[in-house]
C-alpha cells in the first residue's frame, strides 16, 4: 500500500490517496477520508450488506481491539484476514486499540502494558501479545501497541509514563513486523504520545525518526480519552500541539487522529492537514437519537445543525430527516415512522438513523476534498461554523 | 367494469396423497403463494430487516400486531400517514390480528362481557380498555391490511369448562357479525372469522358451519397454539380442514416449528404466523432443517462453517458461526442476521413444500424431512398419526 499526497508542507490542507494495495490493486481511496467505525467488526446498526445501500464504494473498516477481544483465540485457527472473518473481505482493514466511542478509563496502568477496554473489562497486552493477535487479524493496516491514555489535565508523571512505555512498543512492535512474513504488505501507523507537552511530544518524535523504516503512518495519540466528551472539545486548546507535532514529523506519511469530533473541528484538523479521521462522530449521534442536518451545500434546504428523532414534535412530521438528502432514509421513511420506530424501541430506528448519518458524513468529506481541490475550505468552514453556533444558541 | 374482489384464490395442484394444495392468493397489496409462513412484524417493522430486505428475499405478506399499533403511533398517526404500508414503507400484503391475543397475554385480564373485552392495563394509571368488535375493525380499518382479523372470544384449550368454551363459539359468531357490520373497507380488506371450540369436535364442527354462512373469503382456525398436546392439536386441525370449503384459503394461527408447517400443510392448512423465527433470532438461535442451533454455546467458537452450507443467504455466504457465536446477544446487528437467516430458512421450507406438491412428490417430501429432523426414525407419535390420517406413511 501507498500514501501519496501533495502539497508537501507541514502544515495545510492536502489531497492524498491511498493505492497499489497488494491485495486489492484497484482500489483508490482518497483523502482527506473518514474510516468506518466498527464495533464487534460491525459498523453499529448496518450490516455490510446494508451499508452497500449507503456507499459501493471501497471503505477502510476502524476495526478496535477492544471490541475483538472475544474473536483472539478464533483468529488463532482461522485461515484468512480480519476482513474476510468479519464478513467484509472487499474491506480494507485498520487495526486499532481503543473504541473511540467509549471513554476509555484512566489508570489502571501496568508497566510495559497498555489496558484494553474491552465489554468484559479491561485485559492487559505487551508488545509481543499484542503482536500475537495483530499477526493473527492480519490488518491491511495496524497502530502499533500505545499508552495514550492522556488528555489536557493529565500530570506530567503520567505523560511521562506514556512516552516512556510506548517508547519500548515502538521498538517491540517494529522488531516484530520486521520478521513478519504475514505482515509484510501491512501499512504501519506510529502512535505519537506525549500529553499536551510539547517538550514530551518532541522527545518521543526524535526518538522514532531514528528508525522510520517500515512505518506508513502517524497517529496524533493521547489527545483525549475518547467517548462522547469529544466531540465538544475546542480547538483553540488542541491546536498548539497537534501544529508542534505536525511541524516535527515528515510530511509524506500518512496523518491519523481518532474520536468523534464535531465536524468545525474535522475542519479545523484538516486544514491542518490531518489526512484520516474515523466515523464514531455518526454512532454517538444515533445513539442519542439525533440526525445531522447541517447543510454542506448552501443548496441545501435545512435550518437545523441536528435534530432529536425522539423529539415528540416529529410524531406526525411525514417529511425525511433532510429535504434532498438521497440517503435510503430520506427517500423511503418519515421522522414520523422513525420516531416511532425510537418510541417503542425497535431495532430499525437506530438502522435508518444511523444509515443517513453516515451517509451524510461521507457527504461531508467528499465536499471537503472538493473544496481543498477547488481553494474553497474556508467557505465552507465558514458556514458549518455559523450553524453550529446557531445550533448552541439554540440548545 | 366490475369491481375485482379483494382477494382472489385459485388451487393450482393438488396433492393426490394427503390434503396439501399448492394455491394461490392475489390480494389488493399483492400475490402470495400458498402454502405460505407469515413472520411478525409486531410494530410495524420485522426485527431490524429493512422491507427493502424482505422485498429482495421474495417475502410477499407479513403480520402487524393492531394491540401495539393501536397504541402507538395510534390510528390518528396511522391515518395521516395513509395507511401501515405507506407509514413503513412496505409493498407486500400485510396482515393484522384482531389485538385480542395480545391483550390476554399482555395486559390483566378484567372481564369478558357481551360487549367486548375489558382490561386493566399495566401502566401506572392502571387505565381500563376496552376493546369491542367494533373497535378493533376500527383500528385494523386504519391500519389498512389486505386481511384483517375478526375479534374472537378465545379461550384456553387447557380450559375444561365446556359450557364456558361453548358460550365463545357462539359469542365468537355473534362478534363476528359485529365486525362485518362496523367494516369500513370491504373492498380493499377482507375479514377473516376465527374457528373456535378449543378441543370439541362438536363445538369446533360449529364454530366452522356458522361461519362458513357468512359471506367471507377465507378462514382463520384459532386456539390451537397454546397448551394443548399435540395428539388434541392435529385432530383439530384435521377435523377443521375437513369442515372448512375447499375453494377459500384456511389460516392456521401462531404455528411455526417446522415439523408442525410440514404436518399441517399434509392437512390441507394455507397459511401459518408464529414469532418463533424472529423471536428466537433475538436469543442467538438459528434454525436448519436438523434442529437449532443456540450459537452462543462454547462449541461454535472455533466452527468456521457457516450456519447451512445449503442456504442462500447473505448471512451464510459471509458469516461463519464461529463469528456469529461472538456477536449473538451482544451485538443489534446479530439479530438483523440472525431474523434474515431464520426467515430464509422459513421461507425455502414453504417453498421446497410447495414444489414438491407441484411435482407430485410431496409425500416423499415430507418423508426425507421428517428423516432430516428424526435421523434414528424415533418420529413422535402424533407426527406419525397426523400423517397417516391424510395417507402418507412414514417408514
Amino acid at each position: 500500500m501507498k500514501f501519496y499526497v501533495e502539497p508537501l508542507s507541514k502544515c495545510t490542507q492536502r489531497l492524498g490517496s491511498l493505492s497499489e494495495i497488494e491485495s486489492k490493486p484497484t482500489v483508490n481511496i482518497k483523502t482527506p477520508a473518514v474510516m468506518l467505525h466498527t464495533q464487534g467488526g460491525q459498523i453499529p446498526h448496518i450490516t455490510h450488506e446494508v451499508f452497500k445501500l449507503v456507499s459501493r464504494k471501497s471503505q477502510i473498516l476502524q476495526i478496535p481491539l477492544a471490541g475483538m477481544h472475544t474473536f483472539k483465540e478464533a483468529m488463532q485457527y482461522y485461515e484468512g484476514t480480519i476482513s474476510s472473518f468479519i464478513g467484509s473481505k472487499d474491506s480494507l482493514s485498520c487495526l486499532t486499540l481503543q473504541d473511540p466511542c467509549n471513554i476509555t478509563k484512566q489508570g489502571h496502568h501496568s508497566t510495559l502494558k497498555v489496558p484494553i477496554w474491552t465489554k468484559n473489562g479491561k485485559v492487559y497486552y505487551d508488545a509481543k501479545s499484542y503482536m500475537d493477535v495483530v499477526e493473527s487479524f492480519k490488518p491491511d493496516i495496524y497502530f502499533l501497541l500505545s499508552d495514550g491514555d492522556t488528555n489536557i489535565s493529565s500530570s506530567e508523571k503520567r505523560i511521562a509514563k506514556s512516552v516512556s512505555n510506548t517508547m519500548n512498543f515502538y521498538k517491540e512492535c517494529l522488531d516484530r513486523h520486521r520478521k513478519s512474513d504475514a505482515l509484510k504488505h501491512s501499512f504501519v501507523i506510529a502512535p505519537i504520545v506525549g500529553g499536551y507537552k510539547q517538550i514530551s511530544r518532541e522527545r518521543y518524535i526524535s526518538f522514532i525518526l531514528e528508525d522510520m523504516k517500515n512505518v506508513d503512518g502517524f497517529l496524533i495519540d493521547g489527545l483525549h480519552n475518547n467517548g462522547p466528551e469529544a466531540e465538544f472539545l475546542e480547538f483553540n486548546e488542541i491546536e498548539p500541539i497537534v501544529r508542534c507535532i505536525l511541524n516535527k514529523i515528515p510530511t509524506e506519511k500518512l496523518r491519523v487522529v481518532q474520536g468523534c469530533w464535531n465536524p468545525v473541528n474535522i475542519i479545523n484538523l484538516v486544514e491542518l492537514g490531518i489526512d484520516l479521521f474515523d466515523t464514531s462522530y455518526c454512532h454517538i449521534l444515533t445513539e442519542r437519537s439525533a440526525a445531522m442536518t447541517f447543510a454542506i451545500e448552501i443548496t441545501d434546504q435545512t435550518n437545523t445543525y441536528e435534530i432529536n428523532l425522539r423529539d415528540s414534535k416529529y410524531v406526525d412530521d411525514f417529511q425525511p430527516i433532510l429535504i434532498g438528502c438521497e440517503c435510503l432514509s430520506c427517500t423511503k421513511y418519515s421522522r414520523a415512522y422513525i420516531h416511532h420506530l425510537l418510541s417503542v424501541h425497535e431495532l430499525l430506528g437506530p438502522i435508518l438513523v444511523m444509515i443517513h448519518n453516515v451517509y451524510h458524513y461521507l457527504r461531508f468529506f467528499e465536499k471537503i476534498r472538493s473544496c481543498i481541490q477547488n481553494n474553497t475550505l474556508q467557505t465552507l468552514q465558514l458556514s458549518i461554523t455559523e450553524q453550529f453556533r446557531n445550533h448552541q444558541k439554540t440548545k | 367494469m366490475t369491481t375485482k374482489s379483494p382477494l382472489v384464490f385459485s388451487i393450482l395442484t393438488e396433492c393426490g396423497t394427503s390434503k396439501a394444495r399448492v394455491s394461490r392468493m392475489i390480494l389488493p397489496h399483492g400475490p402470495v403463494d400458498l402454502p405460505v409462513f407469515m413472520p411478525v412484524g409486531t410494530q410495524g417493522t420485522l426485527k431490524g430487516m429493512l422491507p427493502e430486505q424482505l422485498e429482495e428475499l421474495g417475502l410477499q405478506i407479513m403480520l402487524a400486531n393492531t394491540y401495539h399499533l393501536g397504541t402507538k403511533p395510534g390510528t390518528e398517526i396511522l391515518q395521516k400517514a395513509g395507511g401501515l404500508h405507506k407509514f413503513m414503507n412496505w409493498n407486500g400484503c400485510l396482515l393484522t390480528d384482531s389485538g385480542g391475543f395480545q391483550m390476554v397475554s399482555l395486559l390483566k385480564l378484567a372481564e369478558i362481557t357481551e360487549d367486548g373485552v375489558r382490561f386493566q392495563s399495566l401502566n401506572d394509571q392502571k387505565a381500563e380498555v376496552m376493546l369491542t368488535p367494533e373497535h378493533s375493525i376500527e383500528i385494523q380499518n386504519a391500519i389498512g391490511a389486505d386481511i384483517i382479523m375478526q375479534l374472537d372470544d378465545v379461550v384456553k384449550t387447557t380450559n375444561p369448562d365446556k359450557e364456558r368454551i361453548e358460550e365463545s363459539v357462539y359469542r365468537t359468531t355473534r362478534w363476528l357479525d359485529r365486525c362485518l357490520k362496523a367494516h369500513q373497507n370491504p373492498d380493499t380488506q377482507n375479514i377473516f372469522p376465527i374457528v373456535q371450540g378449543t378441543l370439541y369436535e362438536d363445538l369446533r364442527e360449529k364454530s366452522a358451519k356458522d361461519h362458513i354462512e357468512r359471506d367471507v373469503r377465507g378462514f382463520a382456525i384459532g386456539g390451537l397454539s397454546g397448551g394443548e398436546s399435540k395428539d388434541d392439536f392435529w385432530k383439530m386441525v384435521h377435523l377443521s380442514t375437513n369442515i372448512l370449503p375447499k375453494n377459500k384459503p384456511r389460516y392456521l394461527m401462531g404455528v411455526g416449528f417446522a415439523e408442525d408447517l410440514v404436518v399441517c400443510c399434509a392437512l390441507g392448512v394455507d397459511m401459518f404466523d408464529c414469532v418463533f423465527p424472529t423471536r428466537t433470532a433475538r436469543f442467538g438461535c438459528a434454525l436448519t432443517r436438523k434442529g437449532q442451533l443456540n450459537l452462543k454455546k462454547e462449541q461454535f467458537k472455533k466452527d468456521f462453517r457457516p450456519i447451512d452450507e445449503n442456504c442462500p443467504c447473505n448471512t451464510c455466504k459471509n458469516y461463519t458461526r464461529a463469528y456469529l457465536s461472538g456477536i449473538v446477544t451482544v451485538l443489534p446487528v446479530a439479530c438483523h442476521l440472525l431474523t434474515e437467516h431464520n426467515i430464509v430458512f422459513q421461507m425455502n421450507l414453504m417453498k421446497d413444500i410447495r414444489q414438491s406438491i407441484t411435482k407430485g412428490k410431496f409425500p416423499d417430501f415430507v418423508r426425507d424431512f421428517m428423516l432430516q429432523v428424526y435421523p434414528t426414525k424415533n418420529y413422535p407419535s402424533w407426527i406419525i398419526d397426523s400423517l397417516s390420517a391424510v395417507n402418507i406413511k412414514l417408514k
